[in-house]
């Protein structure tokens, strides 16, 4: 089963991976207008969000602003 | 016109504001809105996957507030920086309010950390704002560095206690070159204007706004307490200050 | 109970163990002698407005002559702070220039022979409502030592009579008893100045041949008296040109520190007499006399030590030089003087005191202090207020 570790924690996709990072974050539910995400240590820019391709194991950190001082 | 300038860029307002803590998206946006602030923090978090969560951008007008990200969180350089990096993907700004924390308890900067990560920063084109510990020698290395202001706590984040390093600012802001945002610990209208009639260039609030029983209230009061406390700093209050400031000469009569 | 080791020593033996009545003179001048640049700039960068005596020390030293700029300007932002930005404007009336003493350097002396005028109680208002409808509310009563004439009785008198006139009435007598200071404040009288002339003993006894005025130690004690008695203000001094300025003023300073720390409830004060010309005395016998810039130098290093302490400008000195002055710490100068008894109403042309050097009028004096950025006071206390 393929998985990718998603803000810290393993999720595994018994359907499969979705194919971009902008797929990823439909499934999830997440607006990508606010999000900044990062895979496998790398930034990826918002454009790029629908060429991006995701892969087994990757480690991806979805950020987004909240409050703060 | 007394404007603040940092990094080449003026605004009227010398009263930052800080997003954390707040009850509400809403009573956020409206304490923004009465503060008359034209720079807002916002920190980086992990989305919430499981759950559906407000989008704080969508409550601050970007046409009217610049957006200052900060790296709360980092316990390091190394995150830090990664985070400044973030938020410049994020939002294509390149102002960051450099935090490094690495205890939890008080929150207090590291000052080893924000110094590498400022240098670092500062190379890779960013307008850097750091937040430090009232430390003097520590505000000179940085402005060395290159970054656009220094952010010495006036006391401990949400200690609401004031200015407690009063000695230490006040040398900080005698020796700067560059803005000296007093950021931290201001717990009262009265602290900030304080701050100001100190010499201070601007101040940071969050806790102090956003706990407030009425944060649009206390924003406003906010608001005007920073505005008198520059007027008076500017009118000139007579200080015994540890040096003579540079007026007319009064013995020059002895010479003649 | 409290032992001897606790109690403060009197004024007398301050002095003495601190060799500045005099005995100690070579040290002092010795050790002014030595103070360093460095030691200035130490001193200078402390918080002013602290009496410690090495620091007021440093501050009258030659070395410190090449900071009065750096002096006159932390002097100055002090006095501001807290005085304000205000000039308090009195005026003296002379009562009387018989004098049974003869000190050397004082035109009233009794060994000059000239007419001697002194002034019923009735003349005395004549010449208070001249001095008041300049606009003065704070009076200073000046007699010579005429103690047959200008008693405790017509001064309490002349006080009460002119209480309804002004709100602020002092004196500037002969010393007296304490009994008899608390007559005077019953009447209305808040203040006593009274100038130990000079602290060097043998000065003093040189200056003061003869007449009451000749013991220094009833001199000395007199502001104890005056203290105790009652009255608000204590005004200090030393005639200026008498013995070497700078340990004249330590002499000066540990009496006012003396006197504050036992009588919280008064105010000191300095003024800064000089020898001036007076009739029949002549500059040549004097070898401690004062330049400008040694006077800017004493009045600011006083300044720097007490905040709080009154700084007094009489007429004896030039107006362009009082001009400079009022920035530099004074807190309170006269205008438009007449040392003459009778001088105001200019009935009669009695001999001086001393040479007045500012002829200004009350108008032009308090021009030139609103021109300097400062407010003239001409009157300061209500004592209405507090129903004496």
């Amino acid at each position: 089963m393929e998985t990718l570790k998603i803000n810290g924690i393993d999720r595994q996709f018994p359907a499969g991976l979705p194919q971009t990072l902008a797929q990823l974050l439909k499934q999830l539910n997440i607006n990508e207008a606010t999000v900044v995400a990062e895979i496998d240590g790398k930034i990826i820019e918002r454009q790029n969000f629908a060429q991006t391709k995701v892969s087994n194991s990757q480690i991806v950190e979805l950020i987004r602003f909240a409050g703060g001082g | 016109m007394d404007e603040l300038i940092i990094a080449g860029r003026s605004f009227n307002s010398r009263l930052l504001v800080g997003t954390g803590k707040f009850a509400s998206c809403e009573l956020m946006a409206e304490a923004i809105a009465c503060s008359g602030t034209e720079i807002v923090t916002v920190a980086l978090r992990r989305v919430d996957i499981e759950n559906e969560n407000d989008d704080i951008l969508s409550a601050i007008d970007r046409s009217k507030y610049l957006l200052l990200p900060n790296t709360s969180g980092a316990r390091d350089a190394e995150e830090a920086v990664r985070l400044a990096k973030l938020a410049r993907a994020a939002t294509g700004i390149n102002w960051v309010k450099l935090e490094v924390t690495p205890d939890p308890y008080y929150l207090l900067p590291d000052p080893v950390e924000t110094l590498k990560a400022a240098e670092i920063l500062v190379k890779d084109d960013f307008v850097v704002l750091p937040y430090i510990n009232a430390d003097p020698i520590l505000a000179k290395k940085l402005e060395d560095a290159g970054t656009a202001t220094v952010m010495p706590l006036a006391s401990p984040i949400g200690s609401n206690q004031g200015l407690k390093a009063r000695a230490a600012l006040e040398i900080i802001i005698e020796q700067a070159n560059v803005p000296v945002v007093i950021d931290a610990g201001l717990g009262l209208p009265s602290h900030a204007a304080d701050a100001m009639e100190m010499g201070a260039d601007a101040v940071l609030i969050n806790t102090a706004i956003a706990t407030a029983n009425d944060p649009p209230a206390m924003a406003e009061a906010f608001k005007l307490a920073v505005e008198a406390g520059r007027t008076a700093y500017k009118s000139g209050p007579p200080s015994a200050g540890r040096k003579a400031s540079a007026s007319s000469p009064l013995t020059g009569f002895l010479r003649e | 109970m409290v032992g001897p080791s606790k109690q403060r020593a009197d004024i007398k033996t301050i002095l003495t163990d601190k060799g500045l009545d005099g005995c100690g003179r070579d040290i002092w001048t010795k050790r002014l002698g030595e103070i360093t640049p460095a030691e200035v700039e130490w001193v200078l960068s402390r918080s002013p407005g602290y009496y410690v005596l090495d620091r007021l020390l440093i501050l009258v030293s030659p070395a410190a002559e090449n900071y009065l700029e750096q002096m006159a300007q932390l002097a100055h932002q002090l006095t501001i702070q807290r005085f304000g930005r205000t000039i308090r404007l009195y005026a003296p009336l002379y009562l009387s220039n018989y004098c049974t003493n003869s000190c050397l350097y004082c035109g009233f002396n009794r060994q000059h022979k000239f007419e001697r005028t002194r002034l019923t109680i009735d003349r005395a208002l004549e010449e208070a409502e001249v001095i008041a409808s300049e606009g003065f509310r704070d009076i200073l009563l000046v007699s010579s030592e005429d103690r047959k004439f200008i008693t405790v009785d017509y001064l309490a008198e002349l006080a009460g009579k002119l209480r309804d006139r002004f709100s602020s009435i002092s004196v500037e007598i002969y010393q007296m008893s304490q009994a008899e200071y608390a007559k005077l404040f019953k009447a209305g009288i808040e203040g006593v100045t009274l100038y130990q002339e000079t602290y060097d003993r043998s000065a003093y006894r040189h200056y003061h041949p003869g007449g009451p005025k000749s013991d220094y130690d009833d001199r000395l004690n007199a502001p104890d008296r005056i203290a105790a008695a009652g009255m608000r203000q204590i005004g200090l001094g030393v005639l200026l040109g008498l013995a070497d300025w700078r340990t004249e003023t330590l002499a000066l300073a540990e009496h006012a520190h003396y006197l504050i720390k036992r009588y919280w409830q008064s105010q000191v004060s300095f003024s800064f007499p000089r020898l001036r010309p007076a009739h029949e005395v002549e500059g040549s016998q004097f070898s401690h006399l004062l330049s400008d810039k040694n006077l800017v130098q004493m009045i600011t290093a006083l300044r720097l030590c007490f905040a709080d302490v009154g700084l007094v400008l009489s007429t004896r000195e030039r107006a362009a030089l009082r001009d400079h002055l009022i920035k530099l710490g004074i807190t309170k100068m006269s205008a438009g003087s007449k040392t003459n008894p009778g001088g105001y109403s200019g009935r009669n042309r009695a001999v001086e005191q001393f040479e007045i050097d500012d002829n200004r009028s009350p108008a032009e004096v308090a021009a030139v202090i609103k021109k300097a950025g400062l407010e003239p006071v001409w009157k300061d206390w209500d004592t209405a207020f507090i129903g004496i």
